[in-house]
Formats: C-alpha cells, sequence, structure tokens
C-alpha cells in the first residue's frame, strides 16, 4: 500500500510518493549489497594469506581445514578431561520444583553447619529427575539418597513388583514413630502402593474457589450463601455480560475448560469419584463420573455455559484473568503465591470461598498436586544409612520452622496437624482483601479426598479426559445439553474408557500377580 | 612348502579379518545386539531386568487389538499423506517459481524460504502453539479483525489445537520443511537438459507439457528420494506434537503418533515389550516404504 502510482491528496494535489520510496528503496539495498561485497571481498584477502602460509607448512596429508578441526577437537577433549568432576559434598537430595529447591537451601545450609551427613541439594527439572529416577530404578542403579517428587511421577516406580519399587518402604518407620496419626492421613494416599508407604508427604493441597471478589460484590453476590455447584451456577451466571456487543459475552463465570485434566481430576475427585477406588480398582465407568462429565459440559457449552479458558502459568491467561475474562479459579493452597507474583494487578480484588460441593451437605473441597520425600532403596546400605537419611528428612518436612517457611514462601499448608493450631494460619492475606487464608485451608484439609497411586493413573485421566472431550463435541455437534442424555452418553464414553484402561492394566502381570486382578 | 610361505598364507587369509574387526564388533555390539535383543524384549512384559516375563506373541495380539495403536497410525498416516501431497508440490512449485528466469532477489528468497528449516523443532512447535491459542492467539485475532468489518462475528474461543489438531501439525511442519524439501528440488531443476527444454520449445510444446515430459523425467530420481525421506520422516513424528501438546497426544488423541504412542508405553508406562512391539510394526512399515520406493525406481531404471 502506498508502494507505487499516483494519488490524490485531500487537498487535490497530485502525489508522485511510489516512485520515489522505490528510488531509496534500491539505493539502500544497493548501499547494503555493496558494504556485504566489501565486508566478504575484505574477510576473503585478510584470510587467504595466513590460510596459504597455513598449507605451506601443514604436511600434504592434512589440508588447514581438517587441522583446525583436529585442534578444536583437540582442546575440548583436554577441556573435558580436565574440567574437575562435581563431586558430591555428602549425601544428594533431588528436588525438582524451583520455589522448593529457594525454601530450602537455608535449611540444607544450616544443617550441614551442625549435623551430620552433609547434604547436596540439587534442582532438576521434573521430566529429567523422573527420568533419572525411572532409568535408575529400572537398571537398580544408584540415583540420589533422597529424592522429592511429585505425584505422577513417583506413581510410575510403582508398576511393577513391590520387591522392585525402587524407594524404601517407610510403613513400619512411620508406624512405630507414630506418624501415621500425625499427619494428615489423605496426604499419604498417593505415595501407598499395596498397602505400603514409600514417601513422607509434603503438603495437603486443599481446593477453593477464588473469585474476583471485586466484581462479585459490586453484582451483589452474597458467596455465603452458594452451597452447590448449581448455586453457582445460577448467581455467578449474572456476571457474565456482553459489553462490546459483538454477540459473545466477555466474562465468563469460572475458568475451566474440558480440555484441562487438572481440572477434571479435581471435580471428579470432589464429587467421590474418580479413576480407582482405594484398592487401586479401576472405577473409571462409575455413575458419579458421568455426571460429573455431563454436567462440566453443561459449563463449557450450550445455552447455559458458565466457564471459558484462561489458562494458568500462561501470560496470555495472566492477562485474561487481570482483564476479569473470567471471575472465579480453583485455587490449590499452592496457587495463591504464584497469582501474587504473576497477577499482581489483583491484590486487594480477591477472595477465597470453599467450592461450591456437588449436593447439599457435599464435600467444599478436593485436591490438586502433590510431593513426597522419599528414600532410594540403593542409598541404604547399612542402618545408620536410613537413621541419617530419615532423620533429615524429617527436619526438612515434619518441622515448626520448615511449617513457617512453606506457608510464607509457598502458601502450603503443612499436614502435620500438631501445626496447624499456629497462629501463623490466622494472619490476614492483603491479596486476599484480609481473608485468614491459611485457617481457611485447614479448615477444609481433613476433608481433602484421598489420591491414588496407581502407575496408570496418568493413563486413566487421560481416556476419561478424552471421553469428556467427546461429550462436549458431540453435544455442540447435535445441540444436545439436557443433563440426562449427557449422563447416558458419558457413561457409554466412559465405559469405552474403562475397557482401554483395564486391557492395558491386564498386561502388567506383576501387578496381577500381586493384587490378584491388577487392579481392574 | 616353507615355513615362510605358510605364514604369509597364513597372514593373507586373516589379514581382511583384522581390517574388518573395528567394523565387525561395532556392528555387531551396536546394531546386531540390540536387534536381536529388540526382538527378545517384544515377547516379555518387563520392569526393568529384575522383572521380566515371557508373553510370547502377547505384545503384538494386543497391539492389534488396540484401539490406540490404531488411532496413531491413522494420526500418523494423515499427517504423511498432508506432507506427501500438499508439502511436496509445493516445495517443488517453490523450487520452479526460484528457478524462473524472471525472478529478481531469488537469493533472498532462497534464505527467506529455507531459513524456518535452521529452527529448532521446540521453536517452532511453540510458536505454532501460540498462533492456534484460543482468544489471544494470532490466528483467531487475525480473523476476529479481519471477519468484523463485513459482519460476521468470528468465535475468538475457536480451539484450532482442539478440532483441527492435524491440521495445525501439517501446516507447521510446511513452514518448517518446505523450504528444506525445495532445496532438493531446486538442485535437481540444475540437471534438466537446456538442450531438451529448447528442443521441447521448438517443438511447440507448451508449459505444462514441457514440464511432465521434460523436467519430471528429469527429477524423478531426487523426488523418489525426498518423498522416501518424507515419508519415513512423517512416520517418525513425535517432536512436534509432543511440544504442541504440552507433552500428551493433544485432546481426544488427536495428535498421538506411533512414535509418540511407543514412547509413552515404553517410558511412561514403563511397558518396553509393547513399545518394542510398536517399533517392530514401524521398521516393518518403513521398510515396506523403502522396498515400494526402490521397486519403483528399479522399474524406471529398467524402463530408461
Amino acid at each position: 500500500m502506498g508502494a507505487s502510482g499516483a494519488r490524490a491528496d485531500p487537498g487535490g494535489r497530485s502525489t508522485q510518493k511510489g516512485p520515489a520510496a522505490g528510488a531509496r528503496a534500491r539505493t539502500v539495498f544497493a548501499f547494503i549489497t555493496s558494504a556485504l561485497r566489501w565486508a566478504i571481498t575484505s574477510a576473503r584477502t585478510t584470510i587467504s594469506a595466513p590460510v596459504r602460509q597455513l598449507r605451506d607448512r601443514l604436511p600434504a596429508w592434512l589440508s588447514p581445514g581438517a587441522a583446525v578441526i583436529a585442534l578444536l577437537a583437540l582442546v575440548s577433549t583436554i577441556g573435558v578431561a580436565l574440567t574437575p568432576d562435581r563431586a558430591s559434598q555428602g549425601r544428594v537430595m533431588w528436588t525438582f520444583a524451583a520455589a522448593h529447591h529457594v525454601m530450602y537451601v537455608d535449611r540444607v545450609r544450616a544443617w550441614n553447619a551442625t549435623r551430620s551427613p552433609k547434604i547436596d541439594l540439587r534442582l532438576i527439572s521434573l521430566p529429567a529427575l523422573e527420568r533419572r529416577m525411572l532409568s535408575a530404578f529400572l537398571g537398580g542403579v544408584p540415583s540420589a539418597d533422597l529424592i522429592e517428587i511429585e505425584r505422577r511421577a513417583a506413581s510410575r516406580a510403582f508398576a511393577g513388583p513391590l520387591s522392585s519399587v525402587g524407594f524404601y518402604d517407610l510403613t513400619d518407620r512411620l508406624r512405630e514413630e507414630g506418624l501415621l496419626d500425625a499427619i494428615n492421613a489423605p496426604s499419604f494416599s498417593p505415595w501407598t502402593s499395596r498397602g505400603r508407604v514409600f514417601g513422607l508427604p509434603h503438603d495437603v493441597h486443599p481446593v477453593m474457589l477464588g473469585y474476583r471478589a471485586d466484581l462479585v460484590e459490586a453484582a451483589g453476590i452474597d458467596v455465603s450463601k452458594i452451597e452447590t455447584w448449581e448455586d453457582f451456577a445460577r448467581e455467578f451466571s449474572k456476571l457474565q455480560v456482553d459489553a462490546n456487543g459483538d454477540g459473545q459475552p466477555d466474562r465468563y463465570a469460572l475458568n475451566m475448560w474440558e480440555t484441562h485434566n487438572d481440572h477434571l481430576e479435581l471435580l471428579l475427585a470432589q464429587a467421590g469419584g474418580g479413576f480407582f477406588d482405594e484398592s487401586n480398582r479401576l472405577t473409571i465407568d462409575s455413575a458419579i463420573n458421568a455426571r460429573v462429565l455431563a454436567t462440566i459440559v453443561t459449563w463449557v457449552a450450550g445455552p447455559s455455559r458458565i466457564a471459558s479458558d484462561a489458562p494458568n502459568f500462561s501470560a496470555a491467561g495472566n492477562r485474561l484473568k487481570a482483564e476479569g475474562y473470567v471471575v472465579a479459579s480453583f485455587f490449590p493452597d499452592w496457587m495463591g503465591d504464584i497469582w501474587e507474583h504473576e497477577i499482581p494487578s489483583l491484590s486487594g480484588k480477591m477472595k477465597l470461598m470453599p467450592l461450591p460441593a456437588w449436593e447439599k451437605g457435599g464435600r467444599r473441597t478436593s485436591v490438586w498436586g502433590g510431593t513426597m520425600l522419599g528414600i532410594p532403596r540403593t542409598a541404604v546400605r547399612t542402618p545408620e544409612d536410613f537413621e541419617q537419611l530419615w532423620g533429615f528428612a524429617k527436619e526438612l518436612y515434619l518441622s515448626e520452622e520448615f511449617t513457617e517457611i512453606l506457608y510464607r514462601e509457598g502458601g502450603i499448608i503443612t499436614p502435620v496437624k500438631a501445626h496447624w493450631a499456629s497462629p501463623l494460619f490466622d494472619e490476614p492475606s492483603a491479596y486476599f482483601s484480609g481473608q485468614p487464608v491459611g485457617r481457611m485451608y485447614i479448615g477444609l484439609a481433613p476433608d481433602v479426598p484421598g489420591r491414588n497411586s496407581s502407575p496408570y493413573n496418568t493413563l486413566a485421566m487421560n481416556r476419561v479426559a478424552d471421553a469428556l472431550v467427546r461429550l462436549a463435541e458431540e453435544a455442540r455437534r447435535e445441540g444436545i445439553y439436557d443433563l440426562p442424555s449427557l449422563e447416558r452418553r458419558a457413561s457409554e464414553l466412559l465405559r469405552r474408557a474403562h475397557a482401554q484402561v483395564a486391557d492395558q492394566i491386564a498386561r502388567n502381570v506383576f501387578l496381577a500377580e500381586e493384587s490378584g486382578g491388577g487392579g481392574s | 612348502m616353507n615355513r615362510a610361505t605358510g605364514t604369509v598364507t597364513a597372514r593373507a587369509a586373516t589379514a581382511p579379518w583384522v581390517f574388518l574387526a573395528p567394523f565387525l564388533l561395532c556392528f555387531g555390539v551396536f546394531t546386531v545386539y540390540p536387534l536381536v535383543q529388540a526382538v527378545v524384549l517384544s515377547t516379555q512384559t518387563t520392569f526393568g531386568p529384575g522383572a521380566t516375563r515371557f508373553v510370547g506373541t502377547n505384545n503384538f495380539e494386543a497391539m492389534l487389538r488396540d484401539p490406540l495403536f490404531w488411532r496413531a497410525c491413522s494420526n500418523t498416516l494423515i499427517y504423511t499423506l498432508g506432507s506427501l501431497f500438499v508439502q511436496l508440490p509445493l516445495a517443488l512449485g517453490l523450487a520452479l517459481l526460484l528457478e524462473s528466469p524472471n525472478l529478481r532477489g531469488r537469493s533472498w528468497l532462497r534464505l527467506v524460504l529455507f531459513s524456518p528449516a535452521m529452527v529448532g523443532v521446540v521453536f517452532a512447535a511453540m510458536m505454532f502453539s501460540l498462533i492456534f491459542e484460543k482468544r489471544t492467539g494470532l490466528l483467531n485475532q487475525v480473523l476476529h479483525a479481519i471477519l468484523a468489518p463485513v459482519g460476521i462475528t468470528w468465535d475468538l474461543d475457536f480451539g484450532w489445537l482442539q478440532q483441527h489438531v492435524m491440521l495445525g501439525l501439517v501446516v507447521a511442519s510446511l513452514w518448517m520443511y518446505v523450504g528444506f524439501n525445495m532445496t532438493f528440488f531446486a538442485a535437481a531443476l540444475q540437471n534438466v537438459r537446456r538442450d531438451l527444454v529448447e528442443a521441447a520449445i521448438v517443438d511447440g510444446a507448451g508449459p505444462l507439457s514441457r514440464f511432465w515430459n521434460v523436467t519430471v523425467p528429469a527429477i524423478r530420481p531426487v523426488g523418489g528420494f525426498v518423498v522416501l525421506m518424507s515419508v519415513i520422516g512423517s512416520f517418525q513424528l513425535f517432536e512436534l506434537p509432543y511440544i504442541m501438546f504440552s507433552s500428551s497426544a493433544g485432546p481426544d488423541n488427536r495428535a498421538l503418533t506411533i512414535v509418540m504412542y511407543l514412547y509413552q508405553n515404553g517410558f511412561e508406562l514403563g511397558d518396553l515389550g509393547y513399545a518394542t512391539a510398536i517399533g517392530w510394526a514401524l521398521a516393518v512399515v518403513l521398510v515396506g516404504c523403502a522396498a515400494v520406493q526402490r521397486f519403483l525406481a528399479r522399474g524406471e531404471e529398467a524402463g530408461s
């Protein structure tokens, strides 16, 4: 546009911008070309003489290029050989979360100053940590002496026979020391396989609903009267408006989408559904799951739509949240800290409320995430090895000092029930409009649903998520949004998903041998 | 026969083996042994070296019954067809365009078209996942802006990477590899004999006829090579969807490819036996493609 041709300006005068601009562009292009040509010629002239001299000095069988490559190879080999290996300073601990690493650095330093063994704390990205851990476990070779790992990655270590699980069995010690009772019971479930506990729990991770208090209160909505998801949909849908008149709402009540597996999993767990029961038997095709899937579809599609997608952990999603595109989001205890850092503009505008229940009197929370600290079997060569590592693990995770660090720096509630009485948790949060956020989460902690430790959890979740995506798309395509019809179709899709996962589990002869049917 | 002659004869007999030994050792350790081990592994279910069970042909039977395996096959096939019937013709078209004598700025254009091939797959995958993003993605924003003045409301929440997964992957790979394949065709076009082209012009052949009867036969060997490489590359598709869909197979497994399914089974579920069975299926398909290409090439050689 405007690159060529004459055109009339508002005053009627003719302008000839096109040819002039073209001539300018040609001049610039010619200049750049000449400059490049000069640079190349100069470089060639400068380099050619030394290259010729080098060629004369080298034996006939060695060209200058080969000589340079050989020299580089030699230098790099010597460099690698002389680089000192980072010898471990005592016992090595791996963690996957940068936020955890920050919290642990001072604790480890304090431990190393007065106690033994010395701990060498290392931060490794989760995929790398998972690969190294599983490779070591599968190969029966040493890895770290302590491994902090999240739920889904840890469960993969439980796929083989119990004797092949790479983590040291902590069950007896936890029982002897009374820790099975001292720690919030649901926190053990992700690390328990076939009745044995393989990790010390780091957290509880109850989930609440975070909402834009400024918008909700301006609309006169009283959240204390919201008990169920039905109440929530009715009240919060009043906030959905089409401000710019393009026929689409510019604000939605809930931040959720059918493709977000974490949201699906927490809603299923809250409703009492899920993928496996307490005995790790497959429960994908349950009626509860069908109901949850059908309800989610009415949230994300159709005339009663209340949800849209403002993804977590992304700049685009944060912008949408800051603009008020979504009013309410799921908030596990660790999420508040992330919002405070990533969306500071919402400070004083947010509030938390318990999750609406699936039915009156139902569970008002769920669970999202989870971390444990485990001791690999290969790290325990003598009873003293275990005592030393176990001593550090308890000091790191269960002390009162750590409870404060965990909450202040990560917003995370400790699973140690005795510490819940600390006044720390009554402090008002500026970000959440002065609410005592810690106390609110602790109030919900005992109701957190248990999580399973099946190595097939991710697989099961993916198959159920596939069923949800299919159900939502079919509903959109056929315009069917009534709950009974959606539930019927959800049941069919879930039965298919159930069969697929059962087939996969049936192939694992180790689980089948030890649990009498492999959990399906 | 004296002793010296015997020694020389023995040396002559062993010398070839001494020279071949390094290769045979490497070939045995890095090729033959893994192949044999892969056959053994495909008949086992495993959890590390300490826990293995012989299951015979169960893994292969399960694979043939597994709907996800067939889903992965059909997705991979769709992507391969997209590569063959969209990417390669486009690459050839661009190569022909660059050969046009009236084209100015040929070098710059070649650089521009080839440069995406120098970009890592991770970068491209991240870029396209942002472009196809709902609401904030470039594509939805552009469509919304373009269509609004003509009275059409484009749904900003349209999920390209939910509803048109393979299209998204084909477009991303088009951006990455079309310039790369173009260079092969451009090199092949250098081999088209000018005298034949001129003779065809003298004989009154039109551009289409010249392309079909002079250019295509000349570039056919390179074309066969590019097709084979594209098929092999397409069947090995993994990183692009893995990154675009945040380490998953996308909604409803719409981005699940054969290699990704192999990876999921072997390295996420730890079922190396089943993963190896999938690997063998992939190997059979690729060997079949190579055989077909070789057969066709031999037919052409015989014909010429």
